[in-house]
């Protein structure tokens, strides 16, 4: 019986073996990561610049929706700085409706390196079709990116916005974020009012009364606006923006509030809080609860998180002499500097930080360096003043008010190219940049990579039809 | 008087007076010997050194404050603003005949000719078409399009490619310009002369940390110049420490492991 029970358990012990050589060699191999993927680099020690020349198509179509989904995706690629974008007058004669196959050797010929093509019409109903596609030249007759979806009439001017990031994911592989809105604080007769804007300068909206004194707006988890108000010289309470009704958030504090931000996950508030003629940052759960103070100097506020979650703030009194910026309680702006208005950029490089600094005669510059104060750089000089800076949320831009002589108002940097563009004359104090909410148009349009394609298509689109503008002209 | 003060020593005086001398220097030679034999004799005795005891040392800061450098007002500056370089405008190596060569094997260019010229412009009235698809009678049919791959790909693609998504293709290829602008702006080659510096080249395996911090670079080769050697190796320590910038969002799997190997010239600083 023992023998027997031996024989058996190796004859299954064998078996196991076995069974488990075979299904490993059934079982789909793992991808192996390409060592070379990148090859390698060669680095000469020059720089050269190559700006990538993108070709929109333009369009003959009257249709109000076709103009304006056109319109706000060319102005977006402008202000992008990161294309040379063909003229329109140099754009090569032909056919430019809505269904018209695109020309590519013409555009070619042209120079251009990537094509873009975005088209609207109206459907039945209140409903606007929006198409988009591009093309790398260097990849073919096959659009690398094509997109046909459905929105209600209204929102063709967000969805060219949301159609521009994505076709810079598509270009670029990091998102855009056109689809966001500022918030600014501007004097307004005899106080400070809060208003909000569109990304490319359209849709300025007053948020605040002309009445109160309302400064340092920011938005808040779920794109909910937050700034400080003072009703008829009351304290400085920090108020939201629910619905269209103001409310005053609950925080543990009766003195005033000077500014507040929330970190980057939503979790964490931190709020300057006025106390005995000095101010200090403290930091607490979002919800108004569990406030540690964190800053040491006499003075301390613009409290700010970066995405890697440390806290920048400016602080300065008696101690510390002139107010510089502090990164988790260390200083990192350059001493002898007044700096004011810190804010983080997730970069394509990294983390970086960027501040104002006096510079004399009453004018501010911006400069950058990364979270340590390090590899420091100007991003201004000149006449005017440069100040409130608000970086976009993918990180290319930078906006900032600026006071000079060839035009005064809110301006966009490129942070890769340096090359800066005016938005709108509209001048202020305070800046803040987010994105609009997700929404399923984002999803419908949004770029994913092979390995990551979802297995169905996404919800609101309409039926993709085969499409002749994909479709290479014949010779 | 006169016979006591001109009295003279009789010689048995003189020879006491010899001999008691005589006797008080061998007495005191004697004393001097026997001085250094008996017990009143001093010795010099060597002092005792002092043993080593370890004591704890507690450093205990001075009360007066240190003195601050001064002199006079310095004026703080930022640096200056960050100006690109203009673009480095490239041309294709061409040759063009020239009646001055001489009639040698040895002067045949080795670059490609250039092209003929294209020829006047047309006439202002001419139509003038986009494409002009002339079908030459011949040579024959054009040939039909036959598939050469299978699988996923690109139609424009190369039968050596890995990459099938045309996207990531375009994003591997940004990165890579990204991660090589990173690496120029640290590399600053020696000042030599042209000839020489032309045709040196050093390369180096970078090790990687897990957050894309360079965590070593190993000498792969070497240019044999020592200040050229030098300078690659000053710029890889360097280096040695920083993180290089994240791949493009839509892409994480792109990784620092995948960079083969850096290799430092100067050709083009002296083109």
């Amino acid at each position: 019986m023992q023998v027997k029970h031996r024989y058996f358990s190796l004859t299954s012990s064998l078996a196991a073996i076995a069974f488990a050589a075979v299904a490993k060699a059934q079982a789909p191999a793992a991808p192996v990561p390409d060592e070379h993927l990148l090859g390698d680099l060669v680095i000469s020690g020059t720089q050269v610049e190559h700006v990538t020349k993108l070709a929109i198509l333009k369009s003959f179509s009257p249709d109000y929706e076709d103009v304006v989904i056109r319109s706000v995706v060319r102005h977006d690629l402008e202000l992008s700085g990161m294309f040379d974008v063909i003229p329109d007058g140099k754009a090569p004669p032909g056919n430019y409706e809505f269904d018209d196959p695109v020309d590519l050797p013409a555009w070619q010929k042209l120079g251009a390196e990537v094509i873009v093509k975005v088209a609207a019409r109206k459907t039945q109903g209140n409903r606007v079709e929006i198409f988009s596609l591009a093309y790398f030249m260097d990849v073919g007759k096959t659009p690398v990116y094509e997109r046909r979806i459905v929105v209600a009439a209204d929102d063709v001017r967000p969805t060219g916005h949301r159609v521009t990031d994505a076709l810079l994911a598509a270009i670029t592989g990091r998102p855009g974020s056109f689809a966001s809105h500022f918030c600014l604080s501007t004097p307004w007769g005899r106080g400070r009012r809060v208003l909000t804007m569109d990304a490319d300068g359209a849709g300025l909206t007053p948020v605040s009364s002309p009445e109160d004194t309302s400064i340092a707006p920011f938005w808040g988890p779920k794109q909910t606006l937050y700034f400080t108000q003072s009703v008829r010289f009351s304290p400085f309470h920090l108020m939201q923006l629910a619905g269209k009704q103001i409310e005053r958030v609950n925080v543990p504090y009766t003195t005033s509030i000077y500014a507040a931000s929330f970190s980057v996950d939503g979790q964490k508030l931190a709020v300057a809080v006025a106390e005995d003629g000095r101010s200090s940052i403290y930091v607490g759960n979002a919800d108004g609860t569990a406030f540690n103070k964190v800053s040491t100097s006499e003075i301390a506020t613009s409290p700010v998180f970066s995405p890697s979650g440390k806290l920048a703030w400016i602080a300065g009194g008696a101690q510390q002499g002139s107010q510089r910026v502090y990164v988790d309680g260390k200083p990192v702006s350059p001493n002898g500097f007044t700096a004011a208005s810190p804010t983080f950029c997730d970069t394509e490089l990294g983390v970086r930080l960027v501040y104002a600094v006096a510079v004399g005669g009453g004018r501010m510059d911006l400069v950058m360096s990364d979270e340590h104060g390090r590899d420091m750089a100007r991003l201004t000089q000149g006449p005017g003043s440069n100040l409130a800076p608000a970086c976009s949320p993918d990180g290319r831009l930078l906006a900032f008010f600026s006071t000079r002589k060839s035009g005064p108002g809110l301006y966009l940097l490129n942070l890769k190219r340096f090359t800066s563009v005016r938005v709108t004359p509209q001048v202020g104090e305070s800046l803040n940049w987010a994105r609009l909410a997700d929404s399923s148009v984002m999803q419908a349009l949004e770029v994913r990579p092979k390995s990551k394609a979802a297995p169905s298509p996404p919800a609101p689109p309409a039926p993709v039809p085969p499409n002749p503008a994909s479709v290479p002209p014949k010779p | 008087m006169n016979s006591i003060g001109t009295r003279k020593y009789l010689p048995q005086e003189l020879w006491l007076a010899a001999i008691l001398a005589g006797w008080i220097e061998c007495g005191f030679f004697a004393l001097l010997i026997t001085a250094g034999t008996n017990r009143g004799n001093v010795h010099a005795v060597e002092a005792p050194a002092p043993s080593e005891t370890p004591i704890a040392v507690k450093p205990v800061l001075d009360d007066v404050p240190l003195l601050k450098l001064g002199g006079k007002k310095m004026r703080p500056k930022l640096p200056e603003l960050w100006r690109k370089n203009p673009p480095i405008q490239r041309f294709e190596a061409a040759s063009a005949p020239s009646p001055m060569a001489p009639k040698t094997p040895d002067a045949i260019p080795s670059s490609p000719l250039l092209h003929k010229d294209a020829g006047p412009p047309p006439p202002p009235d001419a139509a003038v078409a986009k494409q002009v698809d002339q079908v030459l009678l011949d040579a024959g049919p054009p040939p039909k399009e036959t598939q050469q791959a299978q699988g996923e790909g690109v139609a424009d693609g190369v039968k050596e490619g890995t990459e099938t998504d045309p996207l990531k293709g375009r994003a591997i290829g940004q990165y890579k310009q990204l991660l090589i602008a990173w690496f120029n702006a640290k590399w600053h080659p020696p000042d030599l002369p042209c000839d020489v510096m032309k045709s040196l080249t050093v390369a180096g395996i970078p090790t990687w940390g897990p957050d894309r911090t360079v965590t070593g670079i190993t000498p792969a080769r070497m240019s044999g110049n020592p200040t050229f050697d030098e300078r690659a190796k000053s710029t890889w320590s360097s280096i040695v420490g920083q993180q290089i910038p994240p791949p493009p969002p839509l892409y994480p799997d792109i990784t620092p492991n995948q960079i083969g190997a850096i290799i430092f010239t100067s050709a083009s600083v002296c083109k």
